[in-house]
C-alpha cells in the first residue's frame, strides 16, 4: 500500500507546524545565541531589544520557571545560557514580539559582552585534554595481540569522515497555546513525544499531565528532531508565562548554523589477514566529534561501537571509542546512528588491505561475511545471517565479477576518465541499544459509525509508518484500510513514549497496535458468533470488513457488526504495550544481546572519474536488502532510495566548512545536497526474496536506516578510480568532494612529485 | 498598488511591492500549501507558476522561487499555486506523483508539482530530458529522486503528441488534465487588470530578476523604490544586428537559452548556461542582472568576457555609453555603472570563421551551485591553423572577473597540447584565489590550469573548429 499522505501532500493541504492557522493573538519567538565558540558572559544588555517596536517580552535564563535545562541525557545543557557559552549559536536570550520580522530586528539589538576563551574544534585534542563526554569504552574478545603476531597481512592507518547537514526540509519549530489552568499545548516538529513532554515539563515547572504535545507530521526529521528540544521548549516558555500563543520558526541558515549534525569521526585502524585473506584481527579507536553537550553523542557512538565489525566475522578485536567534547553545537541523531560511521573504518580497513595483497576489495569481503554462527564481538551468536544471500543474489544480478572486468578494461583504454566499483555489505543490528526505549503503546478505537482511529507513539515524518500502522491495523482487525485512520501523536493519548528512530517505529509501534487489535478482533469475533447463533467462535473470520462463518458470508458487515457490538454494551476501545522480548546488555562487559535483529544487503556502486577535472559521476548502484516480508514494498523502495542518496550525500558532496572562529559557514548556498541530476542514471533495488522475521511485526523488517550505509560505495568506487591513477598519497577524508578528488589527483605528494 | 490573479482571484493589494510573494502568498492570502524552506531560491519548495500576457494574447507560464519574487513583479500576472491547480480529483501531475510514490515526507512535493506543471504549459520541448531540467531547482531530501524522475518519465509519455508551441498547448493541456478549465479565462481576466504603471523615482533600485539581490537584502528592498525591468518589454529582444548578438537588459537566463540567434550562433551556451542555474531561478535571473551584480564567480560574466561582449549602458536623461565588458568591472563587487544607469543591452560579436568558444565551470555539486572556478575561452585560428587570437577568462580567481592578460605571446602558435599545457601555466599564474566555502587556494589555482587544458582539448564545438 502507498503512503497514504500523498494524496494530500500533492494538493498542499497536508498540515505542518507553521500551516496550522495562526490563533488570534499568535507572538513569535526568535533566539539570540552566542557569536562565541567559548567565552565567558560578563555583561548581557537586551534594553534595546525590549524597547523595539512590537516587542512583548525579551527572556533570559532567570526567567526560566523551571529548571533552566534541555540536556537530553545529562544535565549539561542550558536552554538559555547562564553565565557561559561553549559554541557558537547557543542560545542566550528569547525575544518575542508581534511579528517574525519585528522579533528579528529586536534580537540584533542584544549585546552581550563575552570574554573570549580558547576553544577545542579537534576531536583528538579534545581526547588527549580530557575533554570527553562521559567514558571511554572498550570492547576486547579474543587475543587480538596473539593473533596479530600470526598476521601475514597488516593494513593501519587512520581515517576521518566528516560531519552531515539533515537539511530536512522543514526546520525546528513550534507553536505553543497556553490554556486554562496552567495547562499548555505545543504543536511541534518533533520526533521524541515522550522525552520532549518531559523537558517541556522539566522547563515550564510543571507536572507533565498538564503539558499535551502534538504532534501530526514532520517535513522530515533523519534523527535531527529527535534529542534537541531547544525550539520546542523556547516558544513553550514564552507562550506559557505572557499566556498568548507563541511559534518559533528557525530559518533555514539558523537551523544550519546552530543545530547538531551527523557526528564527525576519527579513526585509527589495524586490520590483520592471513595469507589467504581471512580477517584474525582488528583494533580500533573510534573518536567522536561530538560538539559542546552530551546530548544524544554517547548513544550515538554506542551504536558504531556495537557495528565496527560491520558485515564481518573478526575473532579477534579490540575496540575503543571515545566522545569527545569540543566547541561546536552538540551533534546528535542522523539516520544509521553512528552505524556508518562504524562500518566507514572496517569497510577502509578492508580496501587498505586488498590494495596490499593485489586483491579487488570484493574479493576479501566475500570471503569474510558473517555466517550462519558467527559471534559478534560482543558476544551474540547469529542466526538467520542473511549477509551471503543478499551477496549472493547482488552477484546474480550483476555479475560481480564481469562488472570487474568491464571497469578494468576500460581503465586500460582510458587515461583522462577512469572507472571505480565497490561492492558494499550491510549488517544492521535492530532496536534501540537503550534497552529502556525498546517499548510503544498503541490505543485503538473504533467508533460506532465502524471507523477506526489508532494513536501509538510513532511520529510521522515521510518514512510511511504510519501507512504501515494502518495496514497492521486493517490486516489484524479484518476492517477495510479505508476505514483507518492514525490519528496525531498526542501525548495525552500516548504517555512517555519512545522517539520514533532506530528504524523501530513501525516494529515497535506496529507491534503495539497488533497486540491492541488483536485483542479487540477477539472481543468482535465472539460477539458475532453469539449474534450468528455460532457456539465455535473460531467459525467466525472477519477480513476486509466482511465477517464469515464457516467460511461463507454471514450477511453481517464490519459496520453492522461494530453497531450492534456498541449496543450491546462491548467495549470499543483497546490500549495494548509492546516491550521487544530478550533483548539484555552488560555495560562493564560489554556483552549481551543489545538487538532483536539484524538487517542485511548489498550493494555495487561505479562511478566515473573525470581525472581532468577531478569530478565524478555516481553512474550505477545495484542494492539487495533484505526487508522480510514487507508490509508495503512501495514504503520500504522509497526508503531504500531516499536512503541511499543521503548515504551518497555523506560520502561525497555534503561538507561543513567552519571558520578558524567555529563559525559553519556553509549556509544553504554551499551546502549541496544531492539534486535530481546528481542520482545515479541506473539505480536498480531488489527486495531479498523469501525473508522471514519472527522478532518483529508480521514478519516485517526495519528499512529507515540500513540502506543509508550503501552510501559508502560511492567513497569507495571513487578512491579506487583515484588510485587507478596514482598511489603515492594517503586516501582523501569522506566526504570525497571534488576539491578533494582533484587535489588527491593533482597536487604534488608531500615530499615527493607526481 | 500591485493588482494581480493568485488561482482564481483577483487580488489588489497596498503590501510593499517589495515583499516577497511567497510572503503574501503564506501570510496575506493564508494559503499554506506553497512552503518555504531556504529563502534563497536553492530549494525550490516555494516554486509557484507567473503566468505573462504576450503580445498575441496569450499567456506564458514559468515556473519561479517565490522566496525571491517580489510582488511588484508579478503586477499583472497569472499567480499559481498548488492551491489553484485542482483536478478531478487531482491534476494529471499530481496523479502521477501519487502513482509512482514521488512524495514522502511532502514538504518539498507543492514544488515539484508546480515545476513539472511548468514545463508541461512552457517547456519547448516535452522530452524527458526538459522535464529533468525543469525540475533541477527542486531539491527533495527524502524520495532520492527516483520516483520522482519515474513521475516524470510517465508524464512525458502522457504528452506524447502534443504541440511543440507552448501557446497553443493550452487547450490539449486542460483536456488532458494538466491545467484545470479555469486557465482558458486567463488571458481575458488579465487583459481587463488595470497594471500599474510603472513608476520608477529617482532612487528606485532597478531590478533586473532579483534573483541574488532579494537573497542578499530582502529586508533594505521592502522598504526602497523598486523599478522591474521585467515591464520593460523594450528591452526583452534577442536579435542579430550587423554581426552582433544585441541583447536587451531584461532577457532572462532562460529566454536567453532558448532564443532562436543564440542557438545559431552559440548552440554551446544552451549547455553551458544549464550550469548558471535552476529553471526556477533562469526563468527570472537577467543576463544584465548577473552581468551588473558583479560576482568574481558569475557565469555569465565570465562567458561574456571571453566572448568580447560589451555593454550598453542608459542614464537616466537616456544618454547612452558603450562599454567593453573588460573595463566594467572595477573592484570586488564594484562596476562602472554610475547612480541611475542602466545596462540597457549587451552587445556580443559573432564569432568570425576561425573562432570557437568553451565554457568550464567545476562545483562542489555539477548543478545548481556557485563554482569553484569557471573559464571560458574564445580561440581563434588562422587557415594555417594557428592561433590568430585569444581571449581567457576565469572566474572565483580574484576579486573580479579575470580577464588573462599577455596571451598575445601565443599568437602564432599551434593550438596544441603544448601551447594549451603553456596558456594554463600563465592562467595560473595570473590567478589570485583565496581560501573560501568554494575551496582553497590552492585548489582554485590548479584547477584554473586543468580548466584551461579543458578548453583546449575539449571537441571543437560549431562555430569553427580549432
Amino acid at each position: 500500500m502507498k503512503n497514504g499522505d500523498m494524496d494530500m501532500h500533492v494538493r498542499g493541504t497536508s498540515r505542518f507546524v507553521d500551516d496550522i492557522p495562526a490563533p488570534e493573538g499568535c507572538l513569535h519567538a526568535v533566539l539570540f545565541t552566542s557569536p562565541v565558540a567559548r567565552g565567558k558572559i560578563l555583561s548581557l544588555d537586551i534594553s534595546g531589544a525590549a524597547a523595539a517596536p512590537g516587542v512583548a517580552a525579551v527572556y533570559t535564563h532567570r526567567d526560566v520557571p523551571g529548571l533552566n535545562q534541555v540536556g537530553h541525557v545529562l544535565k549539561d545543557q542550558p536552554l538559555l545560557a547562564v553565565d557561559s557559552v561553549e559554541y557558537i549559536g547557543q542560545p542566550i536570550a528569547l525575544v518575542v514580539a508581534d511579528t517574525p520580522r519585528n522579533a528579528r530586528r529586536a534580537a540584533q539589538l542584544i549585546s552581550a559582552d563575552i570574554e573570549k576563551l580558547e576553544p577545542v574544534f579537534d576531536p583528538r585534542e579534545a581526547a588527549a585534554k580530557g575533554l570527553i563526554h562521559g567514558a571511554r569504552r572498550v570492547l576486547v574478545n579474543g587475543d587480538p595481540e596473539a593473533a596479530f603476531a600470526k598476521c601475514k597481512i597488516v593494513a593501519q592507518g587512520r581515517l576521518s569522515s566528516g560531519p552531515q547537514e539533515h537539511f530536512y526540509f522543514e526546520t525546528q519549530r513550534a507553536l505553543a497555546v497556553p490554556g486554562e489552568h496552567d495547562t499548555i499545548k505545543v504543536h511541534a516538529s518533533a520526533q521524541s513525544p515522550g522525552a520532549f513532554h518531559r523537558h517541556l515539563a522539566e522547563v515550564l515547572g510543571i507536572p507533565m499531565h498538564k503539558v499535551e504535545l502534538d504532534i501530526r507530521r514532520l517535513g522530515g526529521g533523519f534523527g535531527g528532531k529527535e534529542s534537541t528540544a531547544v525550539w520546542i521548549v523556547a516558544p513553550a516558555m514564552a507562550a506559557f508565562i505572557l499566556k498568548r500563543p507563541v511559534k518559533l520558526v528557525l530559518g533555514r541558515n539558523e537551523d544550519i548554523a546552530t543545530t547538531g549534525k551527523r557526528h564527525a569521526y576519527e579513526y585509527d585502524y589495524k586490520l590483520g589477514l592471513d595469507a589467504e585473506g581471512k580477517i584474525l584481527a582488528y583494533e580500533i579507536d573510534l573518536f567522536q566529534h561530538a560538539g559542546a553537550c552530551a546530548d544524544i553523542s554517547l548513544a550515538v557512538l554506542g551504536r558504531s561501537f556495537l557495528h565496527v565489525s560491520g558485515s564481518y566475522n573478526i575473532p579477534n578485536i579490540r575496540i575503543s571509542a571515545v566522545s569527545c567534547r569540543t566547541n561546536i553545537p552538540p551533534n546528535n541523531a542522523f539516520r544509521g546512528f553512528g552505524v556508518p560511521q562504524g562500518t566507514f573504518a572496517i569497510e577502509a580497513a578492508l580496501n587498505h588491505a586488498a590494495e596490499l595483497m593485489g586483491l579487488e576489495a570484493e574479493i576479501l569481503k566475500g570471503g569474510n561475511l558473517l555466517r550462519e554462527g558467527d559471534t559478534l564481538p560482543y558476544g551474540v551468536k547469529l542466526d538467520s545471517v542473511n549477509a551471503v544471500r543478499c551477496w549472493q543474489t547482488l552477484d546474480k544480478k550483476v555479475n560481480i565479477s564481469a562488472r570487474r572486468a568491464a571497469v578494468v578494461e576500460y581503465n586500460n583504454d582510458h587515461t583522462d576518465t577512469k572507472r571505480g566499483l565497490s561492492v558494499v555489505p550491510v549488517s544492521f543490528g535492530i532496536s534501540f541499544a537503550q534497552m529502556a526505549l525498546n517499548q510503544a503503546s498503541s490505543l485503538v478505537n473504533i467508533y460506532v459509525d465502524g471507523s477506526v482511529s489508532v494513536s501509538t507513539g510513532a511520529v510521522e515524518m515521510g518514512q510511511g509508518v504510519n501507512t504501515k500502522i494502518r495496514v497492521v491495523a486493517a490486516r489484524t482487525l479484518g476492517a477495510s484500510v479505508d476505514r483507518v485512520r492514525v490519528d496525531t501523536t498526542n501525548t495525552s493519548r500516548i504517555p512517555n513514549a519512545s522517539p520514533t528512530s532506530a528504524s523501530s517505529g513501525a516494529d515497535l509501534n506496529g507491534m503495539a497496535t497488533k497486540f491492541a487489535c488483536e485483542k479487540l478482533y477477539e472481543r468482535l469475533r465472539d460477539f458475532a458468533a453469539k449474534q450468528l447463533g455460532q457456539a465455535d467462535p473460531a467459525a467466525i473470520v472477519i477480513r476486509d470488513g466482511i465477517i464469515y462463518d464457516g467460511g461463507k458470508t454471514a450477511g453481517l458487515t464490519w459496520e453492522k457488526l461494530v453497531a450492534a457490538a456498541q449496543w450491546a454494551r462491548v467495549d470499543l476501545s483497546e490500549h495494548a504495550f509492546y516491550a521487544t522480548p530478550n533483548l539484555h546488555y552488560d555495560l562493564k562487559a560489554e556483552r549481551g544481546r543489545p538487538f532483536a535483529y539484524y538487517s542485511y544487503a548489498a550493494s555495487l556502486t561505479e562511478v566515473l572519474l573525470d581525472c581532468v577535472r577531478g569530478t565524478y559521476t555516481i553512474e550505477a548502484i545495484d542494492i539487495v536488502q533484505d526487508v522480510g516480508e514487507s508490509l508495503s514494498p512501495e514504503v520500504d523502495l522509497g526508503q531504500i532510495h531516499g536512503a541511499v542518496v543521503q548515504g551518497i550525500g555523506w560520502a561525497t558532496l555534503e561538507q561543513l566548512r567552519y571558520g578558524a572562529d567555529g563559525k559553519v559557514l556553509t549556509g544553504v548556498s554551499a551546502y549541496k545536497v544531492p539534486d535530481i541530476k546528481f542520482v545515479p542514471k541506473r539505480f536498480d533495488v531488489t527486495l531479498l526474496k523469501d525473508s522471514s522475521n519472527p522478532y518483529a511485526v508480521c514478519n516485517s523488517k526495519a528499512i529507515g536506516e540500513p540502506p543509508l550505509v550503501h552510501g559508502l560505495g560511492a567513497y569507495f568506487a571513487i578512491l579506487e578510480a583515484l588510485r587507478g591513477v596514482r598511489r603515492d598519497k594517503a586516501a582523501p577524508s569522506l566526504p570525497l568532494t571534488p576539491e578533494k578528488a582533484f587535489m588527491y589527483l593533482h597536487a604534488p605528494a608531500a615530499g615527493g612529485t607526481k | 498598488m500591485p493588482s494581480f490573479i493568485l488561482n482564481q482571484r483577483v487580488v489588489s493589494t497596498d503590501e510593499s511591492p517589495g515583499l516577497v510573494l511567497l510572503e503574501f502568498i503564506r501570510g496575506t492570502a493564508c494559503l499554506s500549501g506553497t512552503k518555504e524552506a531556504c529563502r534563497e531560491g536553492e530549494c525550490g519548495a516555494c516554486t509557484v507558476l507567473v503566468g505573462a500576457r504576450q503580445a498575441d494574447g496569450s499567456v506564458a507560464y514559468k515556473a519561479c522561487a517565490s522566496c525571491l519574487l517580489p510582488i511588484g513583479d508579478v503586477d499583472g500576472c497569472h499567480i499559481v499555486t498548488v492551491e489553484g491547480l485542482i483536478g478531478e480529483p487531482l491534476t494529471l501531475v499530481q496523479r502521477l506523483i501519487v502513482e509512482n510514490s514521488a512524495s514522502q515526507c511532502g514538504f518539498c512535493t507543492p514544488g515539484i508539482v508546480l515545476s513539472l506543471t511548468g514545463f508541461c504549459l512552457g517547456s519547448p520541448s516535452l522530452s524527458y530530458e526538459e522535464a529533468i531540467n525543469a525540475l533541477d531547482g527542486n531539491i527533495c531530501r527524502c524520495t532520492g529522486y527516483v520516483s520522482i524522475r519515474n513521475a516524470a518519465r510517465a508524464l512525458c509519455e502522457k504528452l506524447a503528441g502534443t504541440t511543440a508551441v507552448p501557446s497553443k498547448r493550452l487547450d490539449s493541456l486542460i483536456f488532458s488534465g494538466v491545467v484545470p478549465e479555469y486557465f482558458r479565462a486567463i488571458p481575458g481576466q488579465l487583459s481587463e487588470l488595470r497594471a500599474a504603471p510603472a513608476s520608477c523615482g529617482k532612487d528606485a533600485v532597478f531590478v533586473a530578476g532579483g534573483t541574488d539581490l532579494f537573497v542578499q537584502k530582502p529586508e533594505q528592498l521592502m522598504e526602497s523604490g523598486l523599478c522591474f525591468l521585467s515591464k520593460r518589454r523594450d528591452l526583452d529582444y534577442v536579435r542579430v544586428d550587423d554581426g552582433r548578438l544585441l541583447v536587451g537588459g531584461a532577457v532572462t537566463i532562460e529566454d536567453f537559452r532558448n532564443a532562436a540567434p543564440v542557438r545559431e550562433h552559440f548552440p554551446g551556451l544552451r549547455e553551458d548556461l544549464l550550469l548558471h542555474s535552476s529553471a526556477i531561478l533562469r526563468n527570472k535571473a537577467t543576463l544584465a542582472g548577473n552581468i551588473v551584480n558583479a560576482s568574481p564567480i558569475g557565469d555569465a560574466a565570465i562567458i561574456l568576457l571571453a566572448l568580447d561582449a560589451s555593454l550598453v549602458i542608459t542614464a537616466a536623461d537616456g544618454a547612452k555609453r558603450e562599454v567593453p565588458l573588460a573595463k566594467f568591472y572595477l573592484g570586488y563587487k564594484k562596476t562602472d555603472l554610475a547612480c541611475g544607469e542602466l545596462v540597457s543591452e549587451i552587445v556580443i560579436p559573432l564569432l568570425q570563421a576561425g573562432a570557437r568558444y568553451h565554457f568550464e565551470k567545476v562545483s562542489n555539486r555539477a548543478t545548481l551551485d556557485i563554482a569553484a572556478v569557471n573559464s571560458a575561452l574564445r580561440v581563434t585560428t588562422g587557415p594555417d591553423g594557428a592561433i590568430t587570437g585569444l581571449i581567457l577568462s576565469a572566474g572565483g580567481v580574484g576579486p573580479t572577473p579575470l580577464l588573462v592578460g599577455g596571451l598575445e605571446a601565443f599568437y602564432g602558435r599551434k593550438p596544441d597540447a603544448v601551447t594549451a599545457d603553456a596558456i594554463a601555466r600563465a592562467a595560473e599564474a595570473a590567478a589570485k584565489p583565496i581560501d573560501d566555502i568554494r575551496g582553497s587556494a590552492v585548489y582554485k589555482k590548479l584547477l584554473t590550469g586543468q580548466l584551461v587544458r579543458a578548453h583546449f582539448a575539449a571537441p571543437a564545438a560549431a562555430g569553427g573548429a580549432v
